[in-house]
């Protein structure tokens, strides 16, 4: 048994030596990841929402983080094959599957300068005459300093 | 059960006094009569008279034992348990020594398994099989794949040889599994540290060395069929081998193939973010598979030389959870719930094709290896086509295709220039061709050629002191090949303008690497502890993805950015291993300390290319420590208990994401075993029953873009037993395996459906059936 204990000693010391190797030098890792909504009152666009060709909007989320935000971006694909669904939990009714000929296309990224905590995204975008009516996917999102990622999507549709 | 006088036999069975597994290849010697133990160490003695007889039962590898028995009309199943050779024999001769002798003398901290262990302990994969060794785990892929991890590090961190040569597939992705037959594979030697002196790049945090077979004995034909069937997955699977010699000829073959269904998980929904995926009937969707195998080989071998060819190849299909697709979500008109057995889309299929040539020579002073390989992996991931940012919708499904062709020569010779020193040289030579194929872009296509020479030398000090000091010198060189994406993207240009460019995603490159790697170490043994300490510096080439990426993952949704200047990945280790084993019990700890100069990191950064997240190639310095802790004792003669911990602290300590640890850190984990040999009873030989049982920590320690996982506990229960059928001289094998009994939903770190929230398999039980003929 005296081999025992003094092996469980030498365990002992060597996980000592493991966590004081990793004894804080100063930096404090940053676990949080940012957060991102659109359910607020100006959020936009909300799930299911009709977007009409020819208007201009304002595309708006709130975003925040516990150190510093760092870069965001929007996308907007179509979703005419159905390939995907949003987050929002709300089941839109989608048009039947279609071939896409002119979707709209918005693939936009953005960097914010001075470190935010909070920000609201505030994007205006106007809905091409030309392009395909139907269902589209609109996807925000947003990173931290450190390299933490929050996304969030909608199902929307664009009409005549 | 009558029989004559003239008829009577004497039955029994020899193992390992220690181990309790039974000992293979054991003469048997009775007055006059002669027989040799089975795999399952099963020995019968035919044309027995009645009277006193008395049995030599002697291996190379252990103590010889007498008995005086007396036979009769009994029919007693004798039980021999022979002593190891090594801890009964003091002086022993150096052709003499066993395998656990050369291992203990060996300054390399590394451990061995067995076929027993294997066939023991089989799971749906290799590398699940060999996780229950401490400091050895997995990145699990569904059911029916994982990768090989040691001591936190896999991917190309780890080295897998078979049969000497250096297992070449697509390493570096995360979705998919080892290709290799986990049948038919008798020894496995685990190096847990680095080992780059003896297996070149690559091998910097461990080896997985699945070692050549033994050469059949002389005018022997024998094989096995082994038989499975597991609940969970509705897996079916059978494995066949034989192998025979003449004198100097053998050969041997393997046939395989497993089919399985979609795994089932202890939860009816998946909550990923804000997204939920209903599950028919607790099936996690597409994700059944299918395996075949075939290996065959002919040898000849005399005192001098034996050359062996193997030519064997594994193929496999497997499918991918249906509703998400790496991270991204996916819903599709497919009817996934119609079957649990198809394969839909998403799917991957591989298929590895190796012919190997090993030669040893034994020249007068001289050992001689000559390993020649010639490797094939093609490798393609199939998903419904859809557009994604500026790629219009895909002409078909094939997403991915990799090929790569792989040339391998090793040459190593060992030789006793003076008394008390074993010096071994060698020269390692590969060439890769790899090509890509299919409509998404990840890696460049690229030609890798690697030379490296070593030598070591084991240096006996005396009988239980060596010394083990080598040095090793790489160059390698990579060719990656310039590649255009086959659409056009918008590009916005400085006067306001926008033009239609198919953008360059890869250049042509040349990179060369020179690296120097090195390991002393020390073993000492003393009565029965042995410790060892082992100083290394190993290194790894940097991949071609890690160099020159430059694409869209879109299911991961990120963008890769590769580096062209990144170096060669340098780490430097301290290894101890201590171990102390008595007849009562045996305890062992094996710490480590590791410094990575420029660990290779796909870092996550705060920017955006068309929308999705940069992942950035970056080198940094990372600190680990950990290491493995094992207590085993036996109670009475029939109760073994073992106790196994491991862990490993990692951290980053420069960089951007200083502080943090490397992804994949396996958390604390502890394994808690039992084993209990019963009586037979009724018609069960040797029945044995044994638990599992599993506790695994939280792991906090996590980096962007990582989950924290809570810790879990999972039992296992194992029933081995043996049936005298088919009046064949080996009984038929049974294994009844119950894992995870209490159906627990649990989450693995390192497993790939982690990142979406999919617990591990629920409840399995299966059933195998191993004949011996």
């Amino acid at each position: 048994m005296t081999f025992k204990t003094s092996y469980l000693h030498l365990l002992v010391a060597f996980l000592f030596l493991a966590t004081s190797c990793s004894s804080d030098d100063g930096i404090t890792i940053d676990e949080e990841k940012p957060t991102i909504t659109i359910n607020y009152t100006d959020g936009f666009p909300q799930a299911c929402q009709e977007l009409t060709k020819g208007e201009t909007y304002t595309f708006k989320a709130q975003v925040t983080d516990n150190r510093a935000l760092a870069a965001y971006s929007l996308e907007i694909h179509h979703n005419f094959d159905h390939h995907t669904h949003d987050d929002q939990g709300e089941v839109c009714t989608l048009d039947p599957i279609k071939d896409a000929f002119n979707p709209m296309m918005f693939l936009e990224n953005y960097t914010l300068e001075d470190a935010p905590t909070f920000y609201e995204l505030n994007i205006s975008i106007t809905i091409p005459n030309d392009v395909d009516t139907g269902d589209y996917h609109c996807a925000y999102s947003v990173t931290d300093e450190t390299g933490w990622q929050r996304r969030t999507s909608i199902d929307i549709k664009i009409v005549d | 059960m009558g029989f004559t006088q003239n008829a009577l036999q004497i039955k029994g069975i020899v193992a390992n006094a220690n181990t309790l597994e039974p000992i293979e290849g054991a003469a048997i010697m009775a007055n006059g009569l002669f027989s040799t133990s089975s795999v399952t160490g099963n020995f019968t003695l035919n044309n027995v008279k009645e009277g006193t007889y008395t049995l030599t039962i002697s291996h190379v590898s252990y103590a010889t034992k007498t008995l005086s028995i007396k036979s009769g009309t009994t029919e007693e199943t004798y039980k021999i348990f022979l002593e190891e050779a090594a801890t009964a024999l003091d002086k022993i001769e150096l052709n003499g020594k066993t395998k656990k002798r050369e291992l203990k003398e060996s300054p390399v901290v590394a451990q061995l398994v067995s076929e027993a262990f294997l066939s023991n302990n089989r799971e749906n994969s290799l590398m699940q099989t060999l996780s229950k060794i401490p400091g050895v785990s997995t990145i699990n892929i569904g059911s029916g794949q994982s990768k090989p991890v040691i001591r936190g590090l896999g991917f190309n961190r780890v080295s897998v040889i078979q049969n000497g040569v250096k297992h070449e597939a697509q390493q570096w992705g995360n979705d998919h599994g080892l290709e290799i037959d986990q049948y038919g594979i008798e020894t496995i030697k685990i190096v847990k540290g680095p080992a780059s002196l003896v297996y070149g790049s690559d091998a910097i945090a461990g080896v997985v060395d699945i070692q050549p077979n033994k050469i059949p004995l002389k005018d022997s034909f024998q094989g096995n069929v082994n038989l499975l069937g597991e609940s969970n997955n509705d897996l079916l699977g059978v494995s066949v081998g034989l192998e025979a010699r003449n004198d100097k000829w053998f050969y041997r073959g393997r046939l395989t193939y497993r089919d399985y269904a979609d795994y089932k998980v202890p939860t009816d929904k998946i909550s990923y973010e804000n997204y939920i995926f209903e599950l028919h009937d607790n099936n996690l969707r597409n994700t059944a598979g299918r395996e075949a195998n075939v290996s065959l080989s002919f040898g000849y071998t005399t005192d001098r030389i034996t050359s062996e060819t193997t030519l064997s190849n594994v193929n496999a299909k497997n499918g991918f959870f249906a509703n998400a697709h790496g991270l991204e979500v996916r819903t599709s008109t497919i009817d996934y719930d119609s079957s649990n057995r198809d394969i839909d889309l998403p799917y991957h299929k591989v298929n590895h094709l190796k012919i190997l040539n090993n030669t040893v020579i034994n020249l007068e002073k001289h050992n001689l290896n000559i390993d020649l390989g010639f490797q094939n992996n093609q490798r393609e991931e199939h998903s419904e086509p859809i557009p994604h940012g500026y790629m219009p919708t895909p002409p078909d499904s094939k997403e991915r295709r990799f090929n790569k062709d792989t040339g391998t020569l090793n040459i190593k010779d060992a030789f006793q220039p003076m008394a008390n020193h074993n010096i071994v040289a060698g020269l390692n030579l590969e060439f890769q061709d790899n090509k890509i194929g299919g409509w998404g872009f990840l890696i460049p296509e690229y030609t890798r050629f690697t030379i490296g020479a070593f030598a070591f030398d084991q240096y006996e000090l005396n009988s239980d002191l060596h010394l083990l000091a080598g040095i090793r010198y790489d160059y390698g060189r990579v060719d990656s090949k310039a590649y255009f994406d086959w659409y056009p993207t918008t590009v916005n240009n400085t006067d306001g303008t926008s033009s239609e460019i198919y953008l360059q995603r890869a250049q042509d490159k040349t990179l060369n690497f020179g690296t120097l790697s090195a390991s002393i170490g020390l073993s000492y043994l003393l009565n029965n502890t042995t410790v060892k300490i082992n100083v290394g510096k190993s290194f790894r080439m940097p991949l071609a993805n890690e160099l020159a990426s430059d694409g869209v993952n879109y299911h991961m949704y990120r963008y890769e950015k590769g580096n062209l200047n990144l170096d060669p990945e340098e780490s430097y280790q301290i290894d101890v291993d201590i171990d102390h084993t008595t007849e009562m019990f045996s305890i062992g700890i094996s710490p480590f300390v590791n410094f990575f100069e420029n660990f290779i990191y796909l870092n996550p950064t705060s920017n955006y290319y068309e929308t999705l997240q940069i992942y950035e190639y970056t080198q940094n310095k990372v600190f680990r420590a950990g290491g493995e802790l094992r207590a085993q004792t036996t109670i009475g003669n029939n109760l073994q208990l073992n106790a196994a911990s491991e862990y490993v602290y990692s951290r980053q300590n420069s960089g951007p994401k200083e502080g943090f640890t490397i992804p994949f850190s396996p958390p604390l984990s502890t394994l808690f075993s039992a084993q209990y040999q019963f009586k037979d009873l009724l018609f069960l030989k040797q029945p044995q029953l044994s638990a599992d049982y599993r506790m695994t920590a939280a792991q906090n320690n996590i980096v962007p873009p990582e989950e924290k996982t809570d810790g879990y506990e999972v039992l296992n229960l194992t029933l081995l037993t043996q049936i005298q059928v088919f009046n064949l001289k080996s009984p038929l094998d049974l294994k009844f395996k119950l894992n995870n009994v209490l159906n627990t939903e649990y989450y693995n770190h390192t497993s790939f459906y982690r990142l979406i929230d999919v617990p591990e398999a629920g409840r399995n039980i299966s059933i195998a059936l191993t004949q011996q003929f």
